[in-house]
């Protein structure tokens, strides 16, 4: 469990959408991350797909920091990013240089069954209703997101079946 | 009576022969006498031959001397070792030690027949009066000062001084030794008296130390705060002075786990914004070579002494020789210049060391300090230096507008930039041993290369015209010449005043700086040249090689290079110059003349 | 030492682009420092950061400190020049395992024995990767690479061990993965009084064994804190520290409860007390005055 002393049996509504919005925020981060390397490594398509991805993160952090802000105010957090690490984030050696779109939307495909993993394991723990709601909320978004990216994988032509690292030059010594 | 005396001793190490003569010397100066001392020793740790050369003189001198005037041999083994170090002519008072059982007319000098030859019981008389043989060296400071007027009172005031804490006993032991030695003087004078004329300067102050500890106070002097090394002789000591000093400047020393991080640690203080030095012998000039590439990329200023030894690798470690002038010169890969200079004294050590840092710190570059092993450990009697006359020259610093997007390597109308120092706002900057554009940024685009390498050499071209890192003596048209630095440059100049007093028309440059070669001083100075010599202490006459890689030199200026623990006598060179004389007028007569 | 004032990450992020390849850990550990310094405060200008040579030791320029890219295996001693230069900076020191194990070795055991307050940061993929994936130091013995076609013959080093035993007041070790636990260590090793070390598992993405990347990583990982273990027993971690290439344990692995004075501290304890004794510097030739 990628997750540090959660303590999942005593886990609060509020804490548990604080988590919620850390969870975005560090795949976020990720996905921008991403999106930088591969600018940085002349691979745009991969780059304009992480970027997509962080939009959706971003989206649905902020969707989740509405709820929070209405429910309890600016009350502060007493949960922390220090909890918690690739949940929804993708590794980060999930980029490769000269990725093909293909590949960068199977690392995010992969990362969103990783957090709906995430919430599986957790509900079981759970005691609080409110949070077992919340994380079973969760949980099926992470499967609309896998269809998301599902969807954006059935618009790519048809897979050559080659090996883009037949065609790339070797890297270069310095 | 004598106006200058040349001393030779040697013996084994548990002789104390080294030890007599830093006593004779240091008596010497109280006298008002000029000196130099240098010691030369066997590669043993304790326990091998040592010896030592003490010049003493009412004028000041310019090299430790040729042709010894008074040999003392305490054993002979042990004088032979040493070889042209001490050379005995016709002119030497040969003394040495009875208890060896050779007869005056059977001394182990092939070829040679001394001016007089003297065994004295050196060793009985020391068991005698002292009750120890250990106190020979104290009867020898005693012959001496019977025979040759030197330290009758002062001698036995240093030795009083130095053992004042050991107690009255080894003091009046001592007393009794030196008395006997002086006693046995009397009883037996010599042939012809050799006593030293009464120096006129009695009484002023001088200073006494060798060129490591010079160095290392220059150093201070200069502003230095931090010293990176790792022993190795002859340059140790200059490490050793500054874990004396440096901390009581707000500096620091460290003694570090080898050469390179010797050199690295004092990259990282010249970064930090302070001045630093690191100094060395020839094999851990080798292994900083690449620490010193990247001091000159980066342009931080930076000193490196190299006190240099007999090489390659291990090679001679205890003896003198002027071989590493490639190595310093061509130090480390890459197109760069690294300026080399190069003390001939330990007086001039002094300035020699404040230049280098100067220079270091307004071109942003390290620089080579070419010391030697006799410079580096011979002691000198000096005049006072008057220290206010030096100017410190410090790195500039971006201020105002410079710290508005700083650039660190910003091309310049002279190719200096400001350079920052961690600490200081908006200056923040990579440094590298990348190549990099102006910002300090990493590149690898060949134009930027281009302009960086002109920006880090032409940095130079003013320095070739520092015509005051020259020295020139003698008549300025003279037809005949000769080159030399480091500690041959002594042994030239008084060649040059025997020369002239023989009616020869010579002339001597003496180059403090060595590299970049600056053509112009150069080509000035062959202006009137016919015949000359390059005289240097290395078997493949590097400083004439290097002269002639940049310079298209005379037809008639020649070299004359030997191996190091050689030394050249005044002499020897006043002989070639004679040759070189007679070689011009040959060929003028020969012109006079048509050719067959 | 100027006050600490609020920085945030971003504030130590250079314009520069890393070079490093598509999915290197490398990029998170340069975000970990941005984090640490940014809690801990110091200015960028405050900050000296140096490297030697390899991927890894690209990372100063990626920051707005004053970063050195020195040259191979000797960031350390150029750190400690510049530690001692000026006590009052922060100097951090980072590069590969080739770097540090390898070419610079010998200067580890000197800096740790020194305790000068460095804090030095190896990011260990155990490969050389600028040199396009040669063996190196931390290599498993039997590893096939372009220069050990039929597997490496060598054992390789234990970094951590090698740190306790030379008597490292700190060390810790954490991965890129958990990108916020490695700024905590991290901030604690800048932290911590004395010199710290922090080796972080990087994998290399380009040249790296299957079992290196992250997925083999994780799956061998640990936190010692989950595991119980008591930083101030530096016999339980060096029991711990064995286990390094098998396990990856993650967490200070030893914090010196009782920090020993350092060498950067006991300099200016001895220029204080000496500095009465100073000729002016004008004068400084009056040592050699016989009289």
């Amino acid at each position: 469990m990628p997750s540090k002393g959660i303590d999942f049996a005593n886990l609060s509504l509020m804490d548990a959408l604080d988590l919620a919005i850390l969870v975005e925020d560090e795949a976020l981060v990720r996905y921008e991350d991403f999106a930088a390397q591969m600018d940085q490594h002349r691979t745009p398509d991969a780059a304009k797909f992480f970027r997509y991805m962080a939009e959706n993160e971003a989206k649905h952090g902020e969707q989740l920091a509405v709820r929070r802000a209405e429910l309890f105010g600016s009350a502060p957090p007493t949960v922390s990013r220090a909890l918690i690490f690739d949940i929804e984030a993708p590794d980060f050696d999930a980029a490769r240089a000269f990725m093909s779109p293909r590949q960068a939307m199977q690392a995010a495909l992969a990362s969103e069954v990783k957090a709906h993993a995430f919430f599986v394991a957790a509900l079981p723990v759970l005691k609080n209703a409110e949070v077992k709601a919340l994380f079973e909320e969760l949980r099926d978004e992470e499967i609309l997101h896998q269809d998301l990216v599902k969807v954006e994988l059935a618009k790519l032509p048809p897979d050559s079946g080659l090996s883009d690292d037949d065609f790339v030059d070797e890297p270069a010594a310095q | 009576m004598r106006k200058d005396l040349v001393f030779g001793m040697a013996g084994s190490g548990g002789d104390g022969i080294v030890s007599a003569g830093d006593s004779l010397l240091q008596a010497a100066a109280a006298e008002g006498y000029h000196g130099v001392m240098t010691k030369s020793f066997g590669s043993q740790i304790r326990g091998g031959e040592s010896s030592c050369r003490v010049r003493i003189s009412t004028d000041p001198i310019l090299n430790p001397g040729g042709n010894l005037d008074v040999a003392v041999a305490l054993n002979w083994d042990d004088f032979l070792k040493f070889g042209a170090e001490l050379p005995v002519s016709g002119t030497t008072v040969v003394i040495y030690e009875a208890a060896t059982g050779v007869a005056e007319n059977e001394i182990p000098l092939v070829g040679v027949t001394p001016l007089q030859v003297i065994a004295v019981p050196i060793a009985a008389m020391a068991k005698e009066t002292a009750g120890t043989e250990r106190a020979k060296n104290t009867v020898v400071l005693g012959l001496i000062a019977g025979w040759f007027g030197i330290g009758a009172v002062a001698v036995m005031k240093g030795i009083r001084k130095k053992l004042a804490k050991k107690g009255e006993e080894l003091v009046e032991a001592n007393q009794r030794a030196f008395d006997a030695g002086r006693a046995f003087a009397m009883a037996h004078p010599l042939k012809a008296s050799m006593n030293i004329v009464a120096s006129e300067t009695k009484g002023d102050v001088k200073l006494i130390t060798d060129g490591n500890d010079m160095c290392a106070a220059a150093a201070i002097f200069a502003g230095c705060q931090f010293f990176g090394g790792y022993p190795i002789t002859p340059s140790t000591e200059i490490m050793q002075f500054f874990t004396d000093h440096v901390w009581k400047y707000g500096g620091a020393v460290l003694q570090a786990e080898d050469e390179i991080a010797g050199i690295g640690a004092a990259i990282g203080a010249s970064f930090a914004g302070k001045k630093a030095m690191t100094a060395t012998s020839g094999p851990g000039l080798s292994l900083k070579g690449e620490m010193m590439g990247l001091a000159s990329i980066a342009e931080l200023p930076l000193v490196i002494v190299d006190v240099q030894r007999g090489g390659p690798s291990t090679g001679l470690p205890t003896k003198t020789e002027q071989s590493d002038l490639f190595a310093a010169a061509f130090s480390a890969h890459g197109d760069v210049i690294r300026p080399v200079l190069a003390p001939t004294s330990v007086a001039d050590t002094f300035r020699i060391t404040i230049e280098a840092f100067n220079i270091a710190e307004y071109y942003q570059t390290p620089v080579i300090v070419l010391s030697d092993q006799e410079i580096a450990s011979r002691k000198e009697t000096m005049d006072p230096i008057d220290t206010t006359q030096f100017k410190i020259i410090n790195r500039l610093r971006p201020a105002g507008a410079d710290l508005v997007d700083y650039k660190r390597f910003k091309q310049t109308e002279n190719h200096i930039s400001p350079i920052s120092h961690p600490g200081m706002l908006g200056g923040t900057y990579l440094a590298s041993g990348i190549e990099h554009v102006e910002s300090g940024a990493p590149t690898n685009s060949g134009s930027v290369h281009t302009r960086m390498n002109e920006k880090r050499t032409r940095k130079f071209d003013s320095l070739k015209d520092r015509k005051d890192l020259f020295e020139v003596t003698g008549d300025p048209h003279a037809p005949i010449a000769m080159i030399a630095w480091g500690s041959v440059a002594g042994v030239c100049r008084e060649a040059l005043a025997m020369a002239q007093a023989e009616g020869l028309n010579v002339k001597l440059l003496v180059p403090y700086l060595l590299y970049p070669v600056a053509e112009g001083v150069y080509n000035d100075f062959f202006g009137s040249v016919q015949k000359g010599l390059v005289i240097e202490q290395t078997h493949l006459a590097q400083t004439f090689k290097l002269l002639r890689m940049h310079l298209d030199l005379p037809k008639g200026l020649r070299s004359l290079a030997r191996s190091g623990a050689n030394p050249f006598l005044p002499g020897e060179i006043v002989a070639a110059l004679h040759q070189l004389l007679s070689e011009l007028q040959r060929s003028h007569e020969g012109k006079l003349q048509p050719q067959e | 030492m100027s006050a600490t004032c609020e920085f945030q990450a971003k504030d130590y992020k250079s314009d520069l682009k890393p070079i490093w390849c598509p999915g290197c850990g490398d990029f998170s550990v340069v975000q970990g420092i941005y984090r640490a310094l940014a809690a801990i405060g110091r200015p960028p200008h405050e900050i000296a950061f140096v490297s030697g040579i390899g991927c890894s030791s690209r990372i100063p320029g990626y920051t707005t400190a004053y970063g050195f890219n020195t040259i191979h295996g000797r960031a350390l001693p150029i750190a400690q020049g510049i530690k001692l230069a000026n006590p009052d900076l922060l100097v951090l020191a980072a590069g590969g395992d080739g770097d540090g194990f390898s070419i610079g070795g010998g200067h580890i055991a000197h800096l740790v024995r020194r305790n000068i307050d460095i804090t030095y940061i190896v990011m260990d993929n155990q490969i050389y990767g600028l040199t396009k994936g040669q063996l190196s130091p931390t290599s498993q013995k039997g590893r096939v690479t372009c220069t050990s076609r039929f597997g490496s013959l060598e054992q390789p080093v234990n970094p951590l061990l090698y740190m306790l035993a030379y008597g490292a007041g700190f060390v810790a070790q954490a991965s890129p993965t958990d990108l916020v636990g490695m700024a905590a260590i991290i901030e604690e090793a800048i932290r911590f009084p004395g010199f710290s070390f922090v080796n972080i598992q990087s994998p290399c993405v380009t040249y790296g064994e299957e079992a290196q990347q992250i997925k083999g990583l994780k799956a061998i990982s640990e936190s010692l804190v989950a595991l119980g273990h008591n930083p101030a027993d530096r016999l339980a971690a060096m029991d711990l520290a064995q286990h390094y290439g098998e396990k990856m344990h993650l967490g200070v692995f030893y914090r010196n409860p009782e920090p020993a004075p350092t060498y950067d501290g006991l300099v200016r304890e001895r220029q204080a007390l000496l500095s009465k004794d100073a000729l002016p510097k004008e004068r400084i030739l009056d040592l050699f005055i016989k009289k």
